[in-house]
């Protein structure tokens, strides 16, 4: 059973009084351990795929089932249940809380699982060892450079272990040097956890290190191929 | 205790606009605390000067007799009743015997009360003995109110003028034998207090009574007949009724003062749920519900009034105490109000009153924080992810 299951999905929106369709009818699947690439230009409806498999949003027609649940049947509150404990993300804008630390931000999915202080300080401490950040873990996200910001924000979506981690555009607001080691990183974390990450991108140094490319253009699937 | 944290750091994290809001709380938390106990301080003492000086344990009215109907002195009247008579024996109740008089302060006639009371009476603290000087001329008391509007000194002499119990008018000369500095406007203005004797010997009403004043540790009183017995919750309704009404009045100001700062945080709501939707995509992204965001920006609302409640104790708990020690002086426009008030107020300041205050304050900000909150349950992750409010 493949750990994401998108069948005939379709999605739409309303824009201006008509409906702006996102994705046209998009099958695919993705099974555990996979290091894959969403990629196409802007408005392709990378993002929108993404939000669907993270529970974000709910397909318009369709379905799909991620981690054996059928994301448009859930509740707000069973979407968050399977965020919080089998999710991790990563934006492009990195999205830290800007009055916690950087130790602080790793802990808080921890926290929202009321996982035992113990426990959430070891892995935090992991976590923020993994990305090379303990000399930084008492910087708030004002103090810390892009970079750093961006491997906080991993580290946060990968104390928990997450099944799972969705990446959007991780790199677009990084440079060349950073994104190299971000892509790095989360290639040792997809090889040594076996964490599956999707990503949402369209940035060539990403590409470059992609196992599956999925190319979506206007909303259709184009390409499907896996990358020796 | 993360969800506090961070309420916390939020808040913390607004600067000025989070200390202005708790400014403006903290001092609605002060003047509500000190004006109620204010109100409360008047009514203890005003109440505690009436139990002491005119009401006792309660009174047994004659039935015809009506305080607010001048008409009706004339026929209030009555023989004591034995029940009575056995109290009065006993030292546990005083007959008070209450006629309609003039006196001519100054060429001027003047409509007074002429109150009979026994000298030797100890119910009621105020200074009758002095009514009991052996002197052929009448002896009266009358407290500080009366003396300053009719001009009167102690030994200054003063015609008294009333009808007997069959209608004809009488005259006698009294004399000041004391003034008395009561602060109960009902003994006092108007008052002319004479020995009971005497009255009944001026009038011929023998033995009778219009009010028999019970003492304080006499219980378990009934009505008898002709005789109504009126508690001391029935003779305090009229200054727990200017009481309130003075504190409902002085209510409205910080109502206002709470309605500012509740403005104020609705205001502070509405702009940081606005600032921070990226912020509230992240944290239902990161797996909250939407019910914990809605609860952790209430809590951060909330949270204004536990900042101000301490800031509030930092400057209002030195300043209520050495209010509540010290007093205040009362100026003396305030013997106008028509109630007991001391020189001096001593505000009271009970652990209800502020409990009551910080939960009335604290469910004002918690309703208020929450109303633009709420908005948050049907914010779409997707919309607040890329800052959008939907």
């Amino acid at each position: 059973m493949p750990l994401v299951n998108i069948e005939k999905v379709v999605k739409r929106y309303p824009m201006g009084g008509k409906e702006f369709t996102a994705l046209y009818d998009i099958n695919l699947q993705f099974e555990k351990g996979e290091f894959t690439g969403v990629i196409g230009p802007s408005g392709s409806g990378k993002t929108t795929l993404l939000n669907i498999i993270g529970s974000l949003d709910v397909p318009t027609e369709g379905s799909a089932t991620v981690l054996g649940k059928k994301i448009e049947r859930l509740s707000h509150t069973e979407a968050a249940l399977l965020r919080r404990g089998h999710m991790g993300f990563i934006f492009q804008t990195y999205n830290l809380l800007p009055v916690y630390t950087a130790f602080e931000n790793v802990e808080f999915p921890l926290l929202i699982m009321k996982m035992p202080e113990k426990e959430r300080r070891k892995k935090v401490m992991d976590a923020l060892e993994w990305l090379g950040l303990l000399d930084r873990a008492n910087s708030r996200p004002a103090q810390l450079s892009g970079g750093e910001a961006q491997r906080v924000a991993i580290a946060r979506a990968i104390v928990k272990q997450p099944e799972l981690v969705l990446a959007d555009e991780p790199t677009a607001n990084l440079d060349a040097e950073n994104s190299y080691n971000i892509i790095e990183r989360m290639v040792k974390l997809n090889r040594e956890l076996k964490t599956t990450f999707i990503f949402a991108t369209h940035d060539e140094k990403v590409i470059g290190y992609l196992r599956r490319k999925i190319c979506l253009v206007d909303g259709r699937v184009k390409k499907d191929e896996l990358i020796s | 205790m993360s969800m506090l944290k961070l309420a916390y750091r939020n808040i913390k994290g607004a600067g000025l606009r989070t200390w202005l809001n708790v400014a403006v709380l903290s001092l609605t938390y002060v003047l509500i605390i000190y004006h109620q106990g204010i109100f409360i301080g008047m009514l203890k003492q005003g109440s505690r000067a009436m139990i002491e000086d005119e009401i006792a344990g309660g009174q047994y009215w004659h039935k015809n007799y009506d305080p607010y109907d001048p008409l009706s002195y004339d026929e209030s009247h009555g023989l004591i009743p034995e029940e009575l008579d056995r109290l009065i024996k006993d030292k546990k109740a005083t007959p008070v015997l209450v006629r309609q008089a003039a006196i001519y302060p100054e060429g001027r006639v003047q409509t007074v009360l002429l109150k009979g009371i026994d000298p030797g009476q100890s119910i009621l603290s105020i200074p009758t003995g002095r009514l009991s000087a052996q002197e052929d001329i009448l002896p009266v008391l009358i407290g500080k109110r009366m003396a300053k509007n009719a001009s009167l000194n102690i030994g200054d002499y003063l015609t008294i003028r009333w009808r007997d119990v069959r209608g004809t008018f009488d005259a006698v000369e009294g004399k000041i034998a004391e003034i008395m500095d009561t602060k109960v406007p009902g003994i006092d203005k108007g008052n002319l207090w004479v020995p009971l004797k005497e009255l009944e010997k001026m009038t011929g009403l023998n033995n009778e009574a219009t009010i028999v004043v019970v003492a304080s540790d006499v219980s378990g009183q009934k009505d008898l007949p002709d005789w109504k017995f009126k508690e001391q919750k029935f003779l305090l309704s009229d200054i727990n009724q200017v009481v309130e009404s003075k504190r409902a009045i002085s209510s409205i100001m910080y109502a206002i003062l709470l309605f500012l700062a509740m403005i104020a945080i609705f205001d502070t709501q509405v702009l940081s749920i606005f600032r921070r939707r990226k912020e509230i995509g992240t944290l239902i992204a990161l797996g909250m519900t939407h019910l914990q965001v809605v609860a952790l920006f209430t809590l951060e609302g909330a949270m204004h009034g536990i900042l101000a409640l301490g800031i509030a104790a930092i400057y209002g708990v030195p300043l209520i105490v050495s209010f509540a020690r010290n007093g205040m002086r009362i100026p003396q426009a305030t013997e106008s109000y028509g109630f007991a008030l001391q020189d001096r107020l001593f505000p009271s300041y009970s652990l209800g009153l502020v409990l009551g205050t910080i939960f009335l304050v604290m469910v004002t900000v918690t309703v208020v924080s929450f109303l633009p909150a709420r908005r948050i349950s049907k914010l779409k992750p997707t919309d607040a992810l890329k800052g959008k409010f939907a």
